[in-house]
């Protein structure tokens, strides 16, 4: 049961780098607009 | 065998408009046509031709003095970047020709283009390029870029606050189910001690970061008197976050995992909310009152440009056709035709001479012009006309069922806290007393409340966004949804606006739209389009010559023609010995859709009337073309924006629906007020919404997203309210424990998000 001391910082890491990623995605304007990227897509190049 | 080069008739091979070719290779219909064609072949960009499923306008390249109030800003790099607006794109293909023509330009490092708002974002490099550079190649696809008001607002901070949210919750929550497991099979006092720990060092970022808004919020209401919607959430993070504090120190359980759930999704909503501003915002934006930013002053040493702001009562400026008036004035010599619609509404160019006055804001149609400068720019009709609607759109958003909820909710939950508490401290003493009113708090907690009117409301607005009305936030949906009498302006709304053909000879038309076909003139477009629309060839006029004022001459057949004007609203096609060929009729006209439009409102059980500034008899004939049975014409402004008031007095919830800055006090006025989407139309700001695609037919299907939408908030506010009663009744018994708030919390979110999901459905099923 000792590994639950272990786990839970782990858990916390490893979220955290999820937390720090996406703040750097809002940060870098990824979700400023949602509306065209969708489109974008169907385009070939 | 006749000795003439054979004459095919092929396409355009940029608009697509029929053209009467000599020899093989491409035809065109118009220099500017070639002039793009040529440059998107020269970019090597022929992709645009398989890829565009619009044919795209014929090209006016023309440059804009506007251009130079779009705002830049240098970038740590050395880089600047401009955001703009792109005027004219009709399919993603242009949007992608746009970005790639602009990328093309020397210097240019990144250039973005929006389909949905038209919002350019471009980034170059001073050091080898110019901004004018890249737009200027833009507008010679005839796609037109102009400057927005403001640099658009980010919403990243609520971002970044939901992110940090969520993160607390995904694991507050994943400690908790751990906790509550624990209960039945029996768990070490370590562990929960350090589960309680995490979950505390979780919840307070969320308490103090993310949900720092809704304490803003209660406070500033608390400031101006007002029972916040944001009031009750304060109270319940704040007691649950003190309570929650409290049992970890004194080893018991809080209710942590209630708490920044709770906070992750009331932040869903204000995301959302926000969003749907946003977006109304930006559009409105994006059609704002302009006023030109430069002039060019006549002084002893000849021309000079200045920054319009700098114009003096007294000066004179110098004004070529196509230009806008940077200032109120007085003709001092030259003669032209100037377009005042975005003043007046008016979309007829009139005529000017010396003595008259012209208004900044307006648009020399043909001629040229000098100018005694009246009043400076500030103090222009435009500016203040501006200034007028500007506090107009600032006026305070009407309370929301919510807002309007809020202060007895508010008053209820804190009556039944203190009940709570007073009476469990005489049945079992203070210590359980406080624990059972934490849980009133918490289940009391209005989240679905909060959530489910702007959920329902957002859904609504991409609905209604989807099918081309854009309104102005969850409010405007509502009261579009209680619309029972649409009012509808003639010109511009009903109609074209612009003069189209209504009567003419094939052989008139042919000859006079191949003369015709390089003029920039609104008359000439006009003969131009209907030539194509019936599928006439255009011969290559030459020698084409216009004369300002006394038409236009050109060679076709090898004979020689002059196209006059034949007195208001008709157009003569004379041979050159003065014998006439023909005459061509020209009146604004009901746009196609526009009866399919009135037919399907009247389904919806909606009264429909036609509103109008103009003739009696011209607006009767009008209203019997589109099926209006009601017609209230000759009517000023005042009159109109009258009228509504008294249906409004009646009980009745009216929509306007116009263009032009004439019809604000009427969009102000009504319940709903809708402008249409055309460039020059400022009366965007003082509208709820806006008809983007110019089709009047989508107030129909923006009606029923309204009201699809307004019945699915209105079930889910009565839902969560009956819920939230029901639940503070059991926590008041003592009946509610964290396990239990744990599951019924995200159980009623769920259910509100479910309803929200259900619009889109509704609305299709309402369109069949």
């Amino acid at each position: 049961m000792n590994a639950v001391f272990f786990l839970i910082p782990a858990a916390l890491l490893l979220s955290g780098t999820f937390l720090v990623l996406y703040l750097r995605a809002v940060r870098q304007g990824q979700f400023d607009d949602l509306d065209d990227p969708p489109l974008r897509m169907l385009e070939e190049d | 065998m006749s000795l003439a080069v054979r004459r095919e008739v092929r396409p355009c091979a940029w608009c697509g408009a029929g053209v009467e070719a000599e020899g093989p290779g491409e035809a065109f219909c118009c220099p500017g046509c070639e002039t793009a064609s040529v440059m998107v072949h020269g970019a090597g960009l022929e992709a645009y031709f398989a890829k565009r499923d619009v044919l795209p306008a014929r090209p006016q390249g023309r440059s804009s003095l506007s251009w130079a109030q779009i705002p830049r800003q240098t970038l740590p790099d050395g880089c600047v970047e401009a955001t703009f607006h792109v005027d004219g794109l009709r399919c993603a293909a242009c949007t992608w020709l746009t970005e790639r023509v602009m990328l093309d330009a020397p210097g240019v490092v990144q250039a973005q283009v929006s389909y949905g708002t038209g919002a350019a974002r471009v980034r170059w490099d001073p050091r080898t390029a110019s901004l004018e550079e890249a737009l200027q190649r833009v507008s010679l696809l005839g796609y037109s870029p102009r400057a927005v008001d403001a640099a658009p607002t980010d919403d990243r901070d609520l971002l970044n606050r939901l992110g940090v949210a969520a993160f607390a919750a995904g694991n507050v929550m994943m400690i908790a189910a751990a906790v509550y497991l624990g209960w039945f099979s029996g768990m070490d006092e370590g562990f929960q001690v350090l589960f309680r720990w995490v979950s505390l060092l979780l919840a307070t970022p969320v308490t103090f970061y993310s949900a720092a808004p809704f304490f803003q919020g209660a406070i500033n209401g608390l400031r101006h008197r007002l029972l916040h919607m944001d009031l009750p959430i304060a109270l319940a993070v704040a007691a649950v976050y003190a309570h929650g504090l409290y049992a970890t120190l004194v080893g018991r359980e809080g209710w942590l995992d209630s708490l920044t759930m709770l906070v992750a999704l009331l932040l869903v909503g204000k995301v959302l909310e926000q969003r749907g501003r946003r977006r109304a915002a930006e559009a409105a934006q994006a059609l704002a009152v302009q006023a030109p930013s430069r002039a060019r002053r006549i002084t002893p040493m000849g021309l000079e440009e200045i920054p319009a702001s700098e114009l003096r009562a007294g000066d004179r400026i110098e004004l070529a056709a196509g230009e806008e008036i940077a200032a109120d004035g007085r003709v001092l010599e030259g003669h032209g035709r100037v377009q005042m619609g975005l003043l007046t509404g008016e979309s007829e160019a009139v005529a000017v001479g010396p003595g008259r006055t012209v208004i900044a804001g307006a648009v020399l149609a043909e001629g040229h012009l000098r100018v005694q400068v009246q009043a400076p720019a500030a103090e222009s009709m435009l500016a203040r006309m501006a200034d007028l609607l500007r506090e107009a759109a600032s006026r305070p958003p009407e309370p929301t069922t919510a807002d309007r909820l809020a202060p007895w909710f508010v008053g209820l939950t804190l009556l039944a806290a203190a009940i709570t508490f007073g009476v469990w401290t005489v049945l079992d003493g203070p210590a359980h007393a406080l624990e059972i009113t934490v849980a009133v708090l918490v289940v009391a907690c209005p989240c679905a409340l909060a959530l489910a009117a702007p959920l329902a409301a957002h859904a609504g607005l991409g609905a209604a966004a989807r099918r081309g009305l854009l309104l102005r936030g969850g409010d405007a949906v509502r009261r579009t949804s209680q619309v029972d009498l649409i009012a509808l302006d003639k010109t511009g709304t009903l109609t074209w606006g612009q003069p189209r053909v209504v009567a003419a000879e094939d052989r008139v038309l042919r000859i006079a739209a191949g003369i015709e076909r390089a003029s920039v003139h609104p008359i000439a477009r006009a003969i131009v389009d209907e030539a194509g629309a019936r599928g006439i060839p255009l011969p290559l006029g030459e020698r084409v010559r216009e004369t300002p004022g006394q038409g236009i001459e050109g060679l076709v057949d090898g004979r020689l023609w002059r196209v006059q004007s034949g007195g208001a609203g008709v157009v003569e096609v004379r041979e050159e010995g003065g014998a006439l060929l023909g005459r061509i009729h020209l009146r604004d006209r009901l746009r196609e859709e526009a009866v399919a439009a009135v037919s399907g409102l009247k389904a919806l059980g909606v009264q429909v009337v036609l509103l109008t500034g103009d003739h009696p008899e011209v607006a009767r004939e009008i209203a019997a073309q589109a099926g209006i049975d009601q017609v209230l014409a000759a009517r000023s402004p005042e009159d109109k924006a009258a009228w509504i008031a008294a249906r409004r007095a009646e009980g009745r919830h009216v929509m306007f629906v116009g263009d032009g800055v004439n019809d604000g006090p009427a969009l102000a006025e009504a319940d709903v007020g809708i402008a249409m989407g055309h460039g020059a139309a400022s009366s965007v700001l003082v509208a709820d919404g806006i008809l983007v695609g110019e089709r009047v037919d989508a107030l129909r299907s923006g009606l029923l997203a309204a009201r699809a939408a307004a019945r699915v908030g209105r079930i889910s506010v009565w839902r969560s309210v009956v819920y939230n009663v029901a639940t503070v009744l059991l926590a008041m018994f003592g009946l509610i424990n964290p396990l239990v708030a744990a599951v019924l919390m995200p159980l009623s979110s769920g259910l509100v998000i479910a309803g929200a999901m259900s619009v889109e459905g509704r609305v299709l099923r309402g369109q069949r």
